[in-house]
């Protein structure tokens, strides 16, 4: 069954900064959007704010899967509800086993550790660093590939990507960037990939490219927008006027 | 009501010699600390009440609990002691050996109100102790399993010794438990006494009942080269005071100390720690973790004590504390006396809150607020429970789990 990600109007705050001054986006499960713009442009701050993060206030606008809103909702109703962010950089999290969090976070007791190792083995990640606390004395090629570890496990509806193409490998981004393409594939996850480079879509393709320029999305379309921005830069995409 | 000082006059009545009447003389010279005492400081002595806490004649009537049966299953020798009282002995493996001491001295030799001059609490348990058990390993024994010395308290105020020999180039694993004390005091006093080579795991593993006062010495006396490896947990009591000291006598000798406390309510967690090197080449490692949750508040204040000519010592000591609600309270005073150059020594110490990061990223991947905390805290004791003996981890870690489990609920509704 199709879900929808709705964003509409989202105002966020960092501290005293408005950051998203009205962000609108909708995308449908089974398509992979990108979301492009300069470095400042809003776009971490949408991924963060979407997950709960406590560091990021919602001023204002609405955000929802199928209508369900979920702005009022916690962080663990959020993924509960079906949105997965993998980050620019993993946290650490000391004490923690991957297997001890996936199970609490709804992942089957039974099959989980079963599952942990195929995934692992799918993104080419040696399974005894899965032992090793959550994200704890891991590169950071090896961070992206435990949290596809988690997202295979897990198989949430809709997966945020926050610029996790920066500081990658090509090996590492292939390995992920295969895994959401199949992600996509075998349960219809709906893949938004936030990225200033285009590298990460040359093996992710994306269905359709957004681009944003100070808290707002200032242009929408399909592979000709990737070419515009290649000729023009982020220059030739104007915000509009408030 | 039979009163503290009566009950005790019976007991040194019953039980002369052994200089009972001299500690219990020495113990009305010194009285009980004050709360004005910087040592006694965060204890709250207007509430002991040591007037209403009757010393038994003899053994309560006093049943183990589950948890205490499934450590005991673990164990490859099981000693009951009920207040202070060892209950008779079954048959032990080779090097092995079990015996009620009523000679009222310590392993220094001194009588024990010399040794522990000065100290009330310890004081009252020289006077007021049956006997002190001893457990001797013989010289190149290795005992096959674990020795579980199950401490049951009944209700009044009960004064435990525990003597552990570990003879030259002798191993060994003792568990030194207690549970019980409902309303009691519970005074345990320790020494472990390891010839060279000698090497003891130790775990002090106290979950008195909620409304228990304990108030514990332990020393550890290491002579060449030998290692002690001593856990102390504090999961249970009201006001739960241990002071853990360790005298490296002897060149090359280690102790490693690990101490691990979780407050709920109003409990006190009061962990005092002396490691005092004498002899070249000793080492120490402390390291102290604990979580307040609700009101409970812990004090952790600890001494490294470097004596001149123990030259090449390195001592360390680490404390942490995790505190799980805007109630609690942590105290921690790390100190170092060094009289010799030719040393490493280090210290280090936090008190803060629950990453907040962390449990966001936990939390992101669907993880409950719970959960979240329960993993964190768990995660938090993880390096603690990691040194326990393969065949007693399962029980004890259970037990831990279940606290963090009710901390972890404690601290949601805290926060």
């Amino acid at each position: 069954m199709t879900s929808t990600l709705s964003i509409q109007g989202l105002r966020v705050a960092v501290g005293d900064r408005e950051v998203l001054k009205g962000f609108d986006l909708t995308m449908s499960t089974g398509e992979v959007h990108a979301l492009m713009g300069p470095n400042g442009s809003g776009k971490s701050t949408l991924a963060h704010a979407l997950t709960g993060h406590p560091g990021y206030r919602v001023l204002e606008g609405s955000v929802s899967i199928d209508g369900h809103e979920l702005l009022g909702l916690s962080a663990t109703e959020r993924a509960r509800a079906g949105l997965f962010l993998a980050l620019q950089q993993p946290l650490e999290v000391p004490g923690v086993r991957p297997l001890d969090m996936l199970v609490a976070a709804g992942a089957n007791p039974a099959t989980a550790a079963a599952r942990v190792r195929e995934e692992a083995a799918r993104v080419g990640l040696r399974p005894e660093l899965l032992e090793r606390f959550v994200n704890v004395d891991l590169s950071g090629g090896e961070r992206k590939r435990a949290e596809m570890v988690q997202l295979g496990v897990l198989r949430p509806r809709f997966c945020l990507l926050d610029e996790v193409d920066s500081g990658l490998d090509v090996d590492a981004l292939a390995a992920v960037a295969r895994r959401l393409s199949s992600a996509v594939s075998e349960w219809e996850c709906g893949v938004l990939a936030i990225t200033h480079f285009r590298r990460l879509l040359v093996e992710l393709v994306p269905t359709t490219i957004h681009v944003v320029r100070d808290g707002r999305v200032v242009a929408t379309g399909g592979p000709e927008i990737a070419e515009r921005l290649e000729r023009e830069g982020y220059d030739g995409f104007r915000a509009p006027r408030a | 009501m039979t009163t503290f000082a009566d009950s005790a006059a019976a007991v040194i009545d019953a039980h002369p010699g052994a200089g009972r009447l001299e500690a219990w003389r020495a113990f009305e010279e010194v009285g009980l600390p004050s709360s004005s005492d910087e040592v006694w400081r965060y204890t709250p002595l207007s509430a002991l009440g040591l007037e209403d806490r009757a010393v038994p004649a003899g053994p309560s009537t006093v049943a183990p609990t589950d948890a205490a049966r499934r450590l005991g299953a673990g164990a490859g020798v099981v000693l009951t002691v009920v207040d202070g009282y060892l209950a008779p002995v079954g048959e032990l493996p080779d090097g092995l050996e079990v015996v009620a001491d009523e000679s009222g001295r310590s392993h220094t030799g001194q009588a024990l109100y010399e040794r522990y001059a000065r100290d009330a609490f310890s004081l009252l348990n020289a006077a007021l102790a049956p006997a002190t058990t001893v457990v001797r390993v013989a010289p190149g024994a290795v005992l096959p399993g674990p020795v579980v010395v199950l401490g049951l308290a009944g209700t009044g105020a009960s004064f435990p010794r525990l003597r552990v020999e570990i003879g030259r180039g002798a191993e060994a694993v003792v568990v030194e438990y207690l549970e019980g004390g409902r309303d009691g005091l519970v005074v345990p006093v320790s020494e472990y006494a390891l010839d060279d080579d000698g090497s003891l795991t130790l775990v002090t593993y106290q979950r008195l009942d909620e409304t228990a006062w304990q108030v514990a010495r332990t020393t550890g006396f290491l002579e060449r080269d030998a290692r002690l490896r001593q856990a102390v947990i504090g999961l249970g009591a009201h006001y739960d005071r241990a002071r853990n000291d360790a005298e490296l006598r002897g060149a090359g000798s280690a102790n490693e100390l690990r101490t691990t406390y979780l407050g709920r309510g109003d409990q006190v967690h009061d962990f005092r720690t002396r490691q005092l090197h004498l002899a070249p080449r000793t080492t120490s490692r402390l390291l102290s973790k604990g979580a307040v949750a609700e009101r409970s508040r812990s004090v952790y204040t600890g001494l490294i004590e470097i004596e001149k000519g123990a030259t090449r010592t390195d001592a360390r000591q680490t404390n942490h504390n995790l505190l799980l609600s805007s109630s609690a309270h942590a105290d921690s005073v790390p100190n170092l006396d060094i009289r010799e150059n030719d040393v490493l020594c280090a210290h280090a110490s936090s008190v803060g809150p629950l990453d907040a990061l962390q449990r966001w990223y936990l939390e992101s991947r669907g993880v409950g607020r719970v959960d979240a905390q329960r993993l964190m805290i768990q995660g938090f004791f993880y390096e603690m429970l990691e040194a326990l003996p393969a065949t007693l981890a399962a029980p004890i870690e259970a037990d831990v789990a279940a606290a963090v489990g009710e901390v972890a609920r404690a601290a949601e509704v805290g926060s």
